[in-house]
């Protein structure tokens, strides 16, 4: 697995515990974090893949 | 109002100024490291909009600093001193060794250590703390995603473009306002935690009601530090966060700029107290990792987690031994 995608989906689980601590009026912010971490996890595996093919 | 209230809002406001060179420094790092501005100014640039964000945001992380952190009633002119001393032993250690660690969280363990010294662990907020300290590690983490996706952003609009000469010159002038932006942020969010701890002293000595908002002298006055703090500059971290981090372009200066105001625009109406440090080094990192991890020079990146990660404990001892120190004269 690309390395960079598995250091974003760390980030998007730290975020993704933090939203049970978090009070309920902030709470959106963890998961927003968390969900965007994901989306840049799967961008980077896209990238990497891409970069495989053309060299 | 007595000498020694004076004197802690001297200490206060010494506080401040200290945050100055040591924070501010973080809001020129780019434009600095990118050959924008020179690095007098870029200080200048710097000071000018730390000290005009009172115009622009409200006094909410000063509530959040006067009154989330340990109970009010516990706090006294001792308590808020020794916290100070904590908070400004800390910041000047780790500005000896050139980490761009949190004044803003050296703030937090100093009062906090103070107070417990003074009347036990019940004093904490624990829903202040707790609201500050998930903020501790999302504040990182914003301004990262962001400083990439900024960057991604850049790349994906301007790719076409065949003049790469012209197109930096742009960016060198669009350098200029996020860099405004983000000193604009950190005066908000940096200064009013000095006016915090004035408003807490003020509450806990009944110069003004518990009720009462920021008086605009304590306002005039937190932001006029910060600013002078700013000229007198902080130029070991300023090379540790420009350079080290990662090689920064001016496109790339801009991503992490604008990617750390955002940040410390919501934070600040929100009234969190985060650190400008951590968030501008997160949206670094997140312009470095667009790239590939190997960018980011890791090794670096990690002594300042770890400089983060002893702040709290450390200013926090230093200001409950302060306070031990303080008790035996009171």
């Amino acid at each position: 697995m690309d390395r960079r995608a598995a250091v974003f989906l760390i980030f998007a689980v730290m975020c993704a515990l933090l939203v049970p601590v978090t009070d309920n009026e902030f709470r959106w912010v963890p998961i927003v974090t968390a969900v965007t971490y994901v989306l840049l996890a799967l961008a980077s595996v896209l990238d990497a893949r891409s970069r495989n093919r053309s060299s | 109002m007595s000498l020694a209230l004076i004197a802690v809002i001297g200490v206060a406001l010494a506080f401040d100024f200290v945050n100055g060179f040591h924070d501010a420094a973080n809001s020129i790092a780019t434009v600095v490291s990118t050959r924008v501005l020179s690095p007098r100014m870029a200080v200048a640039w710097a000071a000018f909009f730390n000290f005009v964000a009172f115009l622009v945001f409200g006094t909410t992380v000063a509530t959040t600093i006067a009154k989330g952190i340990v109970i009010p009633d516990s706090i006294s002119l001792g308590v808020v001193f020794a916290g100070l001393l904590g908070a400004i032993g800390w910041s000047l250690i780790t500005f000896y060794l050139g980490l761009p660690t949190s004044s803003s969280h050296a703030l937090v363990g100093g009062m906090a250590g103070a107070a417990v010294a003074k009347a036990g662990w019940h004093v904490l907020e624990s829903d202040g703390l707790r609201k500050i300290g998930v903020f501790i590690i999302l504040s990182p983490l914003i301004g990262l995603a962001l400083g990439m996706i900024f960057t991604v952003l850049i790349m994906w609009l301007f790719h076409r473009v065949r003049n790469v000469e012209r197109l930096n010159r742009g960016f060198r002038t669009g350098q200029l306002v996020s860099a405004a932006a983000f000193s604009l942020g950190h005066g908000a969010n940096d200064a009013q935690k000095t006016m915090g701890v004035i408003l807490a002293v003020l509450i806990a000595e009944h110069e003004v009601p518990k009720t009462s908002g920021v008086p605009l002298w304590v306002v005039l006055s937190a932001h006029a530090a910060i600013g002078l703090g700013t000229l007198t500059g902080g130029w070991r971290i300023v090379k540790t966060m420009g350079t080290k981090i990662t090689k920064l372009q001016p496109a790339g200066g801009v991503a992490a700029e604008s990617a750390a105001a955002v940040t410390l625009f919501f934070t600040s109406a929100q009234g969190i107290p985060v650190s400008t440090t951590h968030t501008i080094t997160g949206a670094i990192v997140g312009v470095g990792a667009s790239r590939r991890l190997s960018a980011v020079r890791w090794g670096v990146a990690g002594r300042v987690v770890w400089a983060w990660v002893l702040t709290i404990p450390g200013a926090f001892v230093i200001a409950a031994a302060t306070y031990g120190v303080v008790a035996v004269f009171n």
